[in-house]
């Protein structure tokens, strides 16, 4: 009996399919359940691709894009003149500065909005990847149900840009290390199904071989493979009790995934491909690779991309110590591959409907753990003198304030939004930004609304955090 | 005025619409005692007033046709009113339980007068048309429409369908119900009793049931989560024993190994229990996996079982201790609401989840509910929190089901957790079994007699069927084999599988079993079982098995010894040296030596450094094969007792002041097999041992003739204090040691899931998983076509067979065999041939498995 072939778009397929049939197919999948406005929000939307960048492990605002007044290394200075310690430069933009270390990425402020008053929740006594569990579902663990990542509401709601890639791609980070079992409850699409949970790519220059046959087979072998499998199931005898969902759906799956590593698309994970010149920018850690394949994925049509610079407790940008020595290593492997990214895009007349998002799950003090009204239980040892550049830096996990770049996708030019206190410490002081409303703007960049809701066990499960997140429309041109 | 009060304090929140103003305004009593006051003055009145002639142009006008109560209006009051004013809670005086309480009205006076609409309360209300009182007060308001329909209503006279009510719901599925065995075909089964019913009712001629082979696999899948073998499946086919098939799942059901480390999976999800999560960084989250295991191997009775989880002891309390992860949490997520969540849940098919923030919008639980069995769990009363903000009110301790039976009030926790364990395993709680019956009907069947599964508060598609099986579970004390067994001999489970994509989610009608997709566990073992390449160390800790214990169990007792008998209390810190003679009969063909010693030896084979060990009280394998001969052999060890700060004492005299407890353990399997005998030469640590605790240069050697050494003090066995070591550490160990040189032995729910597996579908069980998703996604097609995990178990697998080398044809064969329980067609036969090749080579064989593992006759059950 010959193998029934349905063509499932999936674009098409969601635009078509009555909720009924979504759910029959699904075999028990959430609904959406759209907000009144969904179709009206639908068409506004200015980006059809979101790139977040990473920066994990709490990235101090005051020596990145938030500069205060720069106290150099003395021996014995006070813990409390900590504020920068790196001297600030000019960006394209005259009202805004950065610290030292960040000059590419100051020559594209010009392109994007920055965002100075970013805080984190208040989760008590502070664990990373709690944090990070918040920013990227809305949501704080525990929760009664698997929350999906917003890279997952997103590629449920638009589904994939170009059918043959993974709407969903995360790049840099690995989860065989500490927190990784609270890094792993994130990077999910919960229960939204994991159709649209992350492509795991932990090595962007290893990102080919997970679209290529398995390691040492040739693309001979590999076609050769594939036709003796679909060979086996054209002559199936099950044939004969008919079609059936389950099988149904396990040779789409199986076609889709022969596809991908088929298609044109494929070639975008390959960096090897990548002009030398052009590679070399970006080549300054996995970081920087990171974002060459972000660039790479985005013109082959991905739908949202993260890239982290990877959380790996006290290493990167968690500086418990060395906080300036640090930085000033890990400023020079964003700052390239960064501003590279936003060039490469607008000169491929990407840019304007990429929307970059580069954020952190908070920022660091000398001093304040917490809030300054909320303080939390300390663990940062940091002596009131500080006698050695072990201790000269800022290595407290501080939560009133934050930096977050955002370019591309409708966001205003050159604009500041929000600001914080000169003094320490340096908490917001005016538009204080909450994850809810941050990921409202990002919905609606991609046109979909913050009250939307997929219903899970009957309960309407929101995109922002019951559905109470508002987009900031300051942030829009 | 005591109605308006409670009214007033009892404001809730939509988690939607955020409320400013709330309760706390009203903690003072005096701001309560105006406000009454206020609110008394102004709506204490006769009626409500009337509507100006504005107002009533305002209204939506009336629809235009004879509006039916049933598909118009109680659609309306279900989902705008009876969250407040119906199922027995009557806000501002009002239930609208029945026409009569409608008319009567509330607080405010009547609600509706007939065929008067303009002049009823109730439309103004939900019109909008009065700007301070407008309903529902929470969720969306009434459309224009709907406004219509009830304008409509009200002026056609307020018909109302008798056979409807909102009145408070009695709990289905809870009283115990025995139905009537129907009679009819001369089923031996009552399962099949019930369906023939059924099927009758519903029109439908069974077909016959599937052939063995077809019946076999799924039996196994089902019972042991395994293949049957090729040999399995022809001896069981050809077979004509009456009763084959019942014969085959009472066979399946007592392999109590393999039935336990099936349903470990089954459970763990259930239970929310992995090796590996979030929540252990900071001993937020405690396994109960040993617990686990030894129950399902024992087939601990289900009442007991869930007895043990609800009031725990050690090795049960990490289902209801939740997961706390560091810093402030939701109050809804507290570890006493979680254990409330859970509980209900898995036991009761009962979601507390929306009634642990505010009373739930989609079922009649409410706040006080879930808080009322929190309360049990914790050490002191639960403040009650809505949607996370603190009310001020503390929570009463109470039962879900008062008919059931009360927790007593008191302080005493372990009291109210005993009694809390009685109630729900009570036989009078007939949810309980019903819930796990269905659960285990769903599993095998695809879908439930009750779906979704979780919420048992449904009437079954067939409620005969579903009371009578809970009803045998508890007659034959809750043993869950009995059940099972009953649903996998049934003829309904032996019928022709059907697609599950075929049926509408409303209006179900069993037709047979669902084809259903082996579970990521199912496929991994089924892959070790084609490719013999699975696990080898195992993640979960559940001592030894059945099989471990007889493969490798201790032939002979061994003792702790050392030089001196009071050793395990004191010792000198110190170095002693032991020797033992030996006698092999013949040369053995493995020779392990277990070696746990407080703190550290070295031993020597023939004077050969065989290994050492520090890590007390991490038992070493040493391995001794290469230096044994056949005939007399010296084991020496030289064993230390260190300091008390448990630093290597310097050699020399023993140094006064530093007794600490001391003792050396050996085990040593000594084997030799020939064919099918094998013999034991086992040996181990006795008074059979002599010791010294003077160092002469060459004590280890054979060749060495010790002079004045004193025979060895046994102190004890294995287990005696202080050390307590596990009776089963021999064969835990030996049996872990054998698995790891022989991988594919330890199945996939023993270890923590790898991205293969997660890919599968095995779930993150950080919350309680009742079902997983079976549909197949892209991310684990990707993940099984060039994914590293198969990859590699393909290449290994390949090469072992083809190493093998036992022809094409008969590879081919026995493949097939295997993996789908059929001989392949001529047309597969000619295809596989030609990838393979007429001597099987690797590459061939690798992506002939590959298309095997791949085909839906092998992923699916059908």
């Amino acid at each position: 009996m010959k193998l029934k072939r349905t063509n499932w778009n999936r674009r098409d397929f969601l635009k078509t399919a009555s909720a009924a049939t979504l759910s029959a197919l699904a075999a028990g999948y959430s609904r959406p359940i759209f907000a009144a406005d969904s179709a009206e929000v639908k068409a506004k939307a200015t980006a059809d691709t979101v790139i977040v960048l990473w920066m994990a492990g709490g990235m101090a605002h005051t020596e990145t894009f938030d500069p205060k007044r720069y106290a150099p290394f003395s021996k014995g200075m006070p813990a409390k003149d900590m504020l920068s310690t790196f001297p600030q430069i000019d960006t394209a933009v005259d009202h805004i500065k950065f610290s030292q270390g960040l000059e590419k990425t100051a020559a594209v402020m010009d392109r994007g909005t920055l965002i100075r008053s970013y805080t984190a929740g208040d989760l008590g006594f502070i664990l990373h990847s709690r944090h990070q569990f918040q920013w990227h579902t809305g949501y704080a663990p525990p929760q009664t149900v698997a929350c999906p990542h917003i890279g997952s509401f997103i590629a449920r709601t638009l589904g994939p840009k170009n059918p043959a890639m993974p709407a969903f791609i995360d790049i840099g980070q690995r989860f065989d290390l500490g927190e990784g079992e609270e890094l792993k409850s994130f990077h999910t699409a919960g229960f939204l199904g994991s159709e649209n949970g992350p492509f795991i790519i932990s090595e962007p220059a290893e990102a080919a071989a997970s679209v290529r046959p398995p390691g040492g087979m040739s693309p001979a072998r590999f076609q050769n493979r594939e036709k003796f499998y679909k060979s086996l199931v054209a002559d199936s005898p099950i044939g004969l009790h008919g079609s059936d969902f389950q099988k149904e759906s396990l040779l789409r799956s199986m076609d889709n995934a022969d596809r991908l590593l088929s298609s044109p698309a494929a070639k975008a994970f390959d960096l090897s491909l990548e002009p030398k010149p052009s590679y070399d920018i970006y080549n300054t850690g996995r970081f920087g690779l990171g974002c060459l394949l972000a660039r790479r994925l985005t013109e082959a049509g991905a739908r949202f991309i993260e890239v982290t610079s990877e959380y790996i407790p006290f290493v990167n940008f968690d500086t418990h110590e060395n906080g300036h020595t640090r930085m000033a290593a890990l400023k020079q492997t964003i700052d390239a591959p960064i501003a590279q990214l936003v060039l490469d895009l607008e000169q491929r007349g990407l840019l304007d409907r990429t929307l970059i998002v580069l954020a952190s799950e908070f920022s660091r003090d000398a001093l304040v753990e917490g809030k300054p009204d909320k303080p939390v239980a300390g663990q940062v040892a940091q002596p009131d003198r500080v006698d050695d550049l072990k201790y000269y830096g800022m290595h407290r996990h501080f939560t009133d304030a934050g930096s977050v770049l955002l370019f591309g996708g409708g966001i205003k030019r050159g604009h500041l939004h929000g600001l914080t206190s000169e003094e320490q410490p340096c908490k917001t002081i005016k538009d204080r930004v909450i994850i809810e409303d941050l990921h409202a703007s990002i919905y609606r960049a991609v046109g979909i609304s913050p009250k939307l809701s997929y219903d899970i066990e009957k309960r309407p499960f929101y995109v922002t955090r019951d559905g109470s997140g508002v987009p900031i429309t300051d942030l829009f041109a | 005025m005591e109605k308006l009060q409670k009214d007033l304090m009892e404001t809730r929140f939509n988690c939607v619409y955020y409320n400013a103003f709330y309760v706390s305004a009203m903690k003072s009593k005096l701001a309560k005692v105006v406000v009454a006051v206020v609110v008394f003055l102004g709506l204490n009145q006769p009626g409500w007033g009337a509507l100006t002639p504005a107002q009533i142009q305002a209204l939506p006008p009336a629809a235009t046709h004879p509006v039916d109560f049933k598909t118009e209006i109680k659609p309306i009051f279900e989902a705008s009113c009876i969250r407040c004013h119906g199922r027995g809670r009557d806000k501002g005086g009002l239930q609208i339980d029945s026409l009569e309480t409608l008319l009567k009205g509330g607080d405010s006076g009547p609600s509706v007068v007939a065929g008067q609409a303009t002049n009823s309360y109730l439309l103004a209300m939900v019109a909008g048309v009065l700007p301070d009182d407008i309903m529902p007060k929470k969720g969306k308001k009434l459309t224009p429409e709907q406004c219509g329909i009830l304008r409509a209503w009200i002026d056609q006279g307020l018909k109302w369908d008798p056979s409807v009510g909102f009145g408070p719901v009695e709990p289905l599925n809870l009283a115990e119900r025995l139905p009537a065995i129907p009679h009819g075909k001369n089923e031996d089964n009552p399962v099949d009793r019930f369906m023939d019913a059924y099927f009758q009712q519903h029109h439908i001629k069974p077909g016959r049931p599937v052939a063995d082979r077809v019946y076999a696999r799924r039996a196994y899948l089902d019972t042991i989560g395994l293949l049957p073998s090729p040999q399995e499946l022809r001896a069981f086919e050809h077979s004509s024993k009456s009763g084959k098939r019942e014969a085959l799942v009472q066979a399946l059901l007592s392999r109590n190994d393999a039935y336990a480390e099936n349903w470990l999976s089954f459970w763990n999800d259930l239970l929310r229990n992995d090796y590996k999560g979030t929540g252990y960084i900071d001993g937020g989250r405690k396994q109960i996996t040993h617990w686990l295991y030894s129950a399902l191997l024992t087939n601990m009775p289900y009442d007991q079982f869930v007895a043990e989880l609800i009031n725990p002891t050690d090795d049960s309390a990490g289902f209801t201790k939740g997961i706390v992860w560091r810093g402030v949490v939701n109050a809804s997520q507290k570890p006493e609401m979680q254990a409330a969540q859970n509980i209900s849940q898995v036991f009761m098919g009962i979601n507390l989840k929306c009634a642990s923030c505010h009373d739930s919008f989609i079922n009649d639980w409410q706040l006080s509910d879930s808080y009322g069995l929190a309360n049990i769990y914790s050490d002191k009363p639960l403040e009650i929190f809505e949607c996370d903000k603190p009310t001020g009110k503390m929570a009463a301790t109470k039962f879900l089901f008062p008919q059931l039976g009360e927790i007593e009030a008191t302080t005493n926790k372990a009291v109210r957790l005993r009694e809390l364990a009685t109630l729900v395993t009570c036989p009078k709680d007939g949810r309980l079994p019903r819930t796990i019956v269905n659960r285990l009907w769903a599993r095998f069947m695809g879908r439930g007699l009750i779906e979704p599964v979780d919420d048992m508060q449904q009437t079954a598609w067939n409620q005969d069927l579903l009371d009578w099986l809970a009803d045998d579970l508890v007659a034959h004390h809750y043993d869950l084999k009995v059940t099972i067994a009953r649903i996998l001999t049934s003829k309904a489970y032996q019928l022709a599988p059907v697609d599950s994509g075929s049926q509408p989610r409303e209006n179900y009608v069993f037709a047979g079993p669902e084809v259903r997709r082996m579970s990521a566990e199912e496929f991994r073992d089924a892959l070790a079982t084609l490719t013999g390449i699975g696990y080898s160390n195992p993640d979960a800790e559940i001592g030894a098995t059945e099989t471990a214990k007889r493969q490798f169990g201790q032939k002979k007792s061994g003792q702790w010894i050392w030089n001196n008998p009071k050793a395990a209390d004191l010792a000198p810190a110190g170095h002693i040296y032991l020797r033992k003679t030996v006698h092999l009969p013949v040369v053995p063909g493995e020779a392990t030596a277990l070696v746990v010693c407080d703190n550290g030896f070295e031993l020597f084979v023939n004077g050969h450094k065989a290994g050492s060990g520090t890590d007390f009280p991490k038992p070493s394998l040493i391995d001794m094969k290469p230096w044994l001969k056949k005939g007399d052999n010296v084991v020496a060890i030289h064993a230390i007792n260190n300091l008390p700060n448990n630093t290597v004492p310097p050699i020399g005299k023993p140094i006064s002041g530093s007794d600490n407890p001391a003792g050396l353990y050996v085990y040593a399997r000594v084997r030799a097999t020939r064919g099918d005998s094998e013999t034991v030469m086992d040996f181990v640590s006795d008074q059979g041992w002599i010791v010294t605790d003077n160092l002469i240069d060459g004590w280890e050697k054979p060749e060495f003739r010790p002079s004045g050494w004193r025979p060895a003090n046994p102190l004890g066995g294995l287990s005696m204090a202080p050390w307590r070591l596990p009776s089963s550490l021999v064969a835990t160990q030996f049996a872990r040691q054998y698995s790891a040189g022989h991988p594919g032995l330890v199945r996939a729910a023993l270890v923590a899931a790898d991205p293969l597996m997660t890919a599968l579908g095995r779930p993150n069980r950080d919350q309680v998983v009742t079902t997983r998703a079976s549909e197949a996604t892209t991310l684990q097609a990707l993940e099984l076509t060039n994914g590293k995990t198969v990859a590699e178990v393909l290449k290994r697998g390949a090469a072992q067979l083809a190493e093998e080398n036992a022809g094409s044809k008969k590879l081919i064969d026995s493949i097939f065999e295997q993996a789908i329980g059929r001989k392949p067609t001529r047309k597969e036969m000619k295809l596989a041939y030609e990838i393979i090749g007429p001597k099987p080579q690797k590459a061939g064989v690798e992506d002939f498995l590959w298309a095997t593992s791949m085909l839906p006759e092998f992923q699916l059950i059908y």
